[in-house]
């Protein structure tokens, strides 16, 4: 006598990836928009949650477990922090500066970043793997893969880390 | 015959029976799941006001009915659901009444990957540790935003040391895991204690559990580490404001963290449910559980608190240090083929 495969229950994937995108998106934009800055951030943390979603559809819980532990957990924490020692009328002040039309600027950047994007995957899309990987790979094989294969795009993530390390200490410094 | 999608009663009646009986429904309700948790909850409010009594040769909850008082948390809890529940003045109500319920939630959902036995499990994932771990991390900054929601001094205050707090217990905690999952060679909870049939860890990764259980100390917001509900100074710290259900709330999740917690150091560290063979397993579990809830709950009769400067001078300049030297010492065990010696 097995147990109960709750399989036939279950949300077809096409389901729960739309309500994923609509929560992500949502979430995103909810946080740009949000008059409050900590409901801003509670929105970050559900968007965040989404993406968690996403990893788990795709067969990765242990990314999923990180993205809430990093993201959800570390990250809205220390923006919480920020939001908390800020005072209410510094942040009126930055309400005011989002006003003027130079923020116009900030429709270009992202524009431009969208552009970067795409143009990026279209040149790496033709040398991706077309099949999926097999599901249920073991999370001891994570280390070993990412050391060996990978090396290069790891030493890269690590000096991306170093330089926002080094960027927050110039920040920190400029200030006093 | 159990068909998907029922079509006559018979069939109706057949799955509803297939699933009341399924191992996925028994543990989710009955033993791993809500009704035993409820029921330790409510036990483990009886037993930390019995022993901090008897600590402070007090006599305690006394005539609830019962065995020394034993129903007194039951009178809590109707009271408790018949009172008000307050809500500040400007305090965000969405926030204020929906914090609870997810704080409750958090501490519940990884009883789902807490093994109680071979089979006593809801969920055997084999990721379990840091699905305990993504849990666990999202406390503070829900404390912090209950505190918000208060619209109150005293909460507030809580509320940034839970954040202070956190900086300084998360490190060590994490990586004085690390030697356990590094000696087991797994982060599935089942798979480690299976690795723990001869020898438990806490022998050869000593001075992690040390580590690991100072730091869940300080997770649990327990004497000496109970700084963002310190009473003396913050009336009662982050839930000051809450009142009624509300309280009720908070209250249950905090003591359900407490058992989560407890159960946490007998799967890395006590051998889960290894034990005599003449109890059942899910007795030894829930037995070694309740004696580190014990060990956890006697320093708040005895010891007094400590400041938030404290503790984050011991968290990163002692206990991270020693939970790195342990991990170096497992490394060496582990290669050495010591280990494999001992039979683990």
């Amino acid at each position: 006598m097995g147990d109960l495969t709750l399989m036939s229950l279950m949300i077809p994937p096409d389901i729960s990836f739309t309500v994923l995108t609509a929560i992500t998106i949502i979430g995103a934009i909810m946080a740009l928009q949000a008059k409050e800055l900590i409901y801003g951030a509670i929105s970050l943390a559900i968007s965040f949650i989404g993406i968690a979603g996403f990893f788990t559809l795709l067969d990765a819980p242990y990314l999923a477990m990180l993205q809430i532990a990093v993201y959800v957990g570390a990250v809205v924490v220390l923006i919480l922090f920020t939001i908390m020692l800020v005072n209410r009328e510094e942040g009126a002040k930055m309400e005011e500066q989002i006003d003027d039309p130079e923020g116009s600027m900030g429709l270009w950047l992202a524009g431009l970043l969208a552009l970067a994007i795409s143009g990026v995957v279209a040149l790496v899309s033709a040398s991706l793997p077309t099949e999926a990987p097999p599901a249920n790979l073991p999370i001891s094989d994570l280390g070993p893969a990412l050391m060996s294969q990978y090396p290069v795009p790891l030493i890269v993530l690590a000096l991306l880390l170093s330089a926002s390390l080094l960027g927050a200490l110039v920040l920190a410094k400029v200030e006093r | 015959m159990v068909v998907f999608p029922p079509t006559t009663p018979a069939e109706v009646v057949a799955l509803i029976v297939r699933i009341i009986t399924s191992h996925t429904f028994i543990t989710l309700v009955f033993f791993p799941g809500f009704i035993h948790l409820t029921l330790v909850v409510i036990f483990l409010t009886w037993y930390e006001r019995k022993l901090l009594a008897r600590i402070q040769l007090r006599i305690g909850p006394l005539y609830a009915g019962g065995p020394g008082g034993l129903l007194q948390p039951l009178a809590d809890g109707v009271k408790l659901i018949f009172k008000e529940v307050m809500i500040p003045y400007k305090a965000s109500k969405p926030l204020f009444l929906g914090i609870p319920v997810i704080l409750v939630l958090l501490s519940a959902l990884p009883f789902a990957v807490i093994p109680f036995g071979q089979h006593w499990v809801i969920a055997n994932i084999d990721v379990g540790l840091v699905f305990i771990f993504a849990m666990t991390s999202l406390f503070p900054s829900m404390i912090l935003l209950f505190a918000w929601a208060s619209n109150s001094k005293y909460p507030f205050l809580g509320g940034l040391r839970s954040l202070f707090q956190q900086v300084a217990y998360e490190i060590p905690m994490w990586i004085s895991t690390l030697s356990v999952v590094l000696m087991a060679g797994s982060l599935n909870l089942i798979q480690i204690v299976n690795a723990q049939e001869k020898m438990w860890f806490v022998v050869p990764a000593f001075l992690s559990c040390v580590v690991f259980f100072i730091s869940i100390m300080a997770e649990l917001e327990r004497l000496p580490f109970d700084l963002p509900e310190a009473e003396p100074e913050l009336v009662a710290g982050w839930y000051t404001e809450a009142s009624g259900a509300i309280f009720m709330l908070i209250f249950m999740g905090l003591y359900m963290k407490l058992y989560l917690m407890s159960s946490l150091v007998t799967v890395l560290f006590l051998g889960g449910w290894w034990g005599p063979a003449f109890l059942p397993q899910p007795v030894w579990f829930i037995a070694k559980t309740l004696i580190v809830a014990t060990l956890i709950i006697i320093p708040r009769g005895v010891y007094p608190r400590i400041r938030v400067d404290m503790l984050i001078k011991i968290g990163w300049t002692r206990l991270l240090v020693i939970a790195l030297v342990n991990v170096f010492l497992t490394i060496l065990l582990v290669n050495s083929g010591v280990m494999a010696a001992w039979g683990i």
